[in-house]
């Protein structure tokens, strides 16, 4: 019964951190109507800024979070506007491939400039844990978990109360909202992209805590991305939440019950199914 | 097609089937590889080009081509030739029963269900014990390379042959209908399920054949390399780049693209890899409709082509 | 005479919504229906419901006495449904005269499995419909009327017992409309029995045996056109509601 218990903790500390995975790959879908199969090397590229500020500039991973946020939106800002928005009219398949070309030169270039070599964001905190009664409960996961609910609640806040978020909810549903707002859409669609590149860049560097990062987890981290994202909807950040727990909790308990080999058939296997019977997401609205 | 051009290909054809005799055992090798990714590349046109549906899970059919000869051939010690035959009933029986569901969903759905699907797969055969599990299968060394190259060289051309052929019959007709407009095709008299199976089970009997092959000539398999998912970004990319939808364009892009990465491997493997994303960058940006596209219509529109594309599809 | 095609109750409603409300006719051999409405009248639902891309909520739909309600659209296509889409959907990247191909390819009775034969039929149907001057440009290449035009010969082109027209005339000029006018007279006259929709009465009531009203998806009258036309239902629902 503690094993249990011990399990799902896990599962949902594992789960919030998925959340945040998935939360910019959802925005970008949800509004530009990209399936960005580089979001994963994006987490990637965030983990990586993190241990280089940790290791030679030694600043907390958790205290760097805004320096690699605005980073990574820099750089998302950037990309949407020099590049994807020269084929954003294109047929799906095509952003589809450029993203995917665009994850494999993002993961080459980190080989070649960060080298193949696992590494781990290691602060003094790493190893130790709360204990709460039979529970462990380790410190740096504790931390991912505040940080990534924070995230998804801020996000959430931000799109239902602000005018750029309003604004982005509005373009999901039809690009001419952009201007009833203010904004001029190639704008509006590259701080939509610049947000969810930052949300991946967080989502790495909590990863990173927690994790090894090495140039190669960008394509599996995608895939979760995107099961999530389907599972949790594209709608509400709140949906990919629920989403993000799910499976951290059915990967922690397939990993004891069945077996840690199994612990992908079944995030895919969900995937698969979800699709197959709720194109519009477990949460999603009905089509 | 006009005389001259079947002339042209029939004379590529036999400069191709002579290499083993005038190439060296390194062209051999290299030959053996890219004639395997171009069939991979067709059989990824009849799904992806030519139906409109695009398949990221191809791999799967070549991982079980190569897992049907290597049960048969180091389990079951039966021939090759039985072999491949069983992988390609494993390709079928996947297309058909995961097909039928999966054929429903479109656009980035089916991408990425596909894609879902061929990892789901790496996963269920490492824990198959017949299939050796994680740690792989070794099969009979067989050290004739100029027999897998004519056998390569073979199934690409009975590969192109049948699309060459659907493209004129009405099989093709209902493909291409159906890339087109889905539900028009459907009020046409078309049985879209089926054909979207039929095209799905077709493209993965040439993935699996070349999958067989390949674990042949490799002499192992494990999941990995069997399911190899860049495999599917490969396949897809040389189709695209050569001319998605056309006979020839796929084999074109295959070709091209595996002698130039291979001249850049010989430098720095990473460079390799670099390149490879970058060409995919480019060329969706420059010449979303590939290779043959491009020539068509660079022709009249000279270097207008490339400004066109970008202004057709920028916000 | 014995009706072609029955529509029993037919139904459809989305999240609540009732796009058509229990519907009932019948279309005899070699008759012009016309079935008019306001936009938003559930018209082109009932044509979608009859061709098999949406299925019914209630009611039921008989072919030749037999109901198809679980008939998948290309079977219904293949026993002789033939249908055009109100928003013009050719088979964008292939030829004018390949888009009719692929009706005789398919269409009715399973359709042509010779290339040859199938765009020899093509040609006639594009002739027909007087498109035959321009059969190798792109389906995507052609303004509207002749978009209407080449919707009408890939229908055609199935050789269909009935054919379902969504507003072919819409968006047309007079000329244009006078030509389709004249174009599905001639089917009718090889025997096919014919559905049109139209929000343009005028074009209709020339045209058509019998007319039908659909008014917020109910059918509100049925008869010749003159008596519709005159009653005083379809007036003040269709006709007359700003004079009301």
């Amino acid at each position: 019964m503690d094993l249990l218990a011990q399990i799902l903790v896990n599962g949902v500390l594992q789960g919030g951190l998925y959340a945040v995975m998935a939360l910019g790959l959802a925005l970008v879908w949800g509004v530009l109507n990209i399936v960005n199969l580089a979001h994963g090397a994006f987490i990637m590229l965030g983990g990586y800024a993190s241990w280089y500020l940790y290791t030679y500039l030694h600043i907390d991973p958790f205290l760097g979070l805004p320096l690699t946020a605005v980073v990574m939106f820099a750089l998302g800002y950037g990309i949407q506007r020099g590049l994807l928005n020269l084929v954003i009219r294109a047929p799906m398949f095509n952003t589809l491939l450029i993203t995917f070309g665009l994850e494999v030169v993002l993961t080459y270039l980190a080989q070649l400039v960060f080298s193949a070599d696992f590494r781990t964001i290691n602060p003094p905190y790493a190893g130790s844990s709360l204990a709460l009664g039979p529970l462990v409960l380790p410190v740096a996961r504790m931390a991912a978990f505040a940080v990534a609910i924070f995230l998804t609640v801020g996000m959430w806040l931000f799109l239902l109360h602000t005018r750029l978020g309003r604004a982005i909810r509005a373009t999901a549903q039809n690009l001419v909202a952009a201007r009833l707002y203010g904004v001029e859409p190639r704008h509006l669609y590259a701080m939509t992209f610049g947000l969810g590149i930052a949300l991946a860049g967080m989502a790495g560097t909590l990863y990173g805590t927690v994790s090894q990062i090495n140039p190669y987890i960008g394509a599996s981290l995608t895939a979760k991305s995107f099961a999530i994202a389907i599972i949790g909807g594209l709608e509400n950040p709140l949906g990919v939440l629920v989403g993000g727990l799910f499976l951290g909790i059915v990967e922690s308990l397939t990993t004891l019950y069945i077996g840690q080999t199994y612990a992908d058939v079944a995030s895919f296997g969900i995937l698969v199914l979800v699709l197959i019977v709720r194109p519009g997401g477990l949460l999603g609205r009905t089509t | 097609m006009k005389t001259w051009k079947i002339g042209l290909v029939l004379a590529a054809l036999a400069v191709l089937a002579g290499v083993p005799w005038y190439g060296s055992d390194v062209l051999v090798q290299f030959g053996i590889n890219a004639l395997l990714l171009a069939v991979l590349a067709q059989g990824w046109n009849i799904i992806g080009g030519y139906t409109g549906y695009a398949s990221f899970g191809n791999s799967v059919f070549y991982g079980l081509g190569g897992y049907g000869v290597a049960i048969a051939m180091v389990q079951w010690q039966l021939p090759f030739a039985v072999g491949m035959g069983f992988g390609v009933v494993l390709a079928v029986v996947f297309a058909v029963l995961l097909g039928i569901p999966v054929l429903r969903l479109k656009g980035h759905y089916f991408a990425i269900a596909t894609l879902a699907l061929s990892q789901v797969m790496t996963a269920i055969v490492s824990n198959v014990g017949i299939a050796g599990q994680n740690i792989g299968l070794v099969l009979p060394p067989l050290n004739n390379d100029p027999l897998f190259y004519e056998l390569s060289l073979g199934l690409l051309t009975i590969a192109t042959l049948t699309i060459w052929g659907m493209t004129r019959s009405r099989f093709g007709f209902g493909l291409i209908a159906i890339r087109e407009n889905e539900e028009g095709a459907a009020v046409m008299g078309v049985n879209t399920t089926l054909y979207k199976v039929m095209a799905f089970a077709l493209s993965g009997i040439f993935s699996a054949l070349a999958g067989g092959i390949h674990a042949y000539w490799v002499t192992f398999l494990d999941p990995a390399s069997a399911f190899d998912i860049s495999l599917n970004v490969k396949m897809i990319i040389m189709a695209v780049f050569g001319g998605p939808g056309t006979v020839l364009g796929p084999i074109v892009g295959a070709l091209t693209l595996s002698t130039i990465s291979e001249f850049l491997s010989s430098e720095v493997t990473s460079i390799a890899g670099l390149f490879f994303g970058l060409v995919i960058v480019v060329a969706v940006v420059l010449m979303p409709r590939g290779l043959a596209d491009m020539l068509r219509r660079m022709r009249k529109m000279g270097w207008g082509y490339f400004i066109e594309n970008i202004r057709a599809h920028r916000l | 005479m014995k009706a072609l095609l029955e529509v029993r109750n037919a139904t459809r409603s989305f999240a609540g919504l009732v796009a058509v409300d229990s519907v009932s006719f019948t279309l005899a051999p070699g008759e012009i229906l016309g079935l008019i409405g306001p936009n938003g009248a559930g018209k082109t639902t009932l044509i979608s419901l009859i061709s098999g891309t949406q299925a019914p909520s209630a009611g039921e739909i008989l072919f030749q006495g037999e109901s198809i309600n679980h008939m998948p659209a290309f079977r219904r296509a293949r026993l002789g449904i033939g249908r055009t889409f109100q928003i013009m959907r050719p088979f964008p990247g292939l030829s004018v005269l390949d888009n009719v191909a692929v009706g005789a390819l398919f269409g009715r009775g399973g359709g042509q499995p010779k290339l040859a034969v199938a765009r020899e039929h093509a040609r006639e149907c594009l002739e027909f419909v007087g498109l035959g001057k321009i059969i190798e440009k792109r389906a995507d290449e052609l303004g509207g009327p002749d978009r209407k035009r080449l919707e009408l010969a890939k229908a055609l082109a199935m050789q269909p017992q009935v054919l379902l027209c969504d507003e072919v005339m819409a968006g047309l000029n007079h000329a244009e409309i006078d030509e389709v006018i004249d174009v599905i007279r001639k089917v009718r006259d090889r025997g096919i029995s014919i559905l049109v929709t139209e929000h343009v009465i005028k074009a209709i009531k020339s045209l058509s045996d019998r007319l039908l009203v659909l008014h917020h998806g109910e059918k509100i009258a049925e008869g010749t056109p003159d008596a519709v036309l005159a009653d005083p239902v379809v007036i003040e629902a269709y006709l007359g509601k700003k004079r009301a």
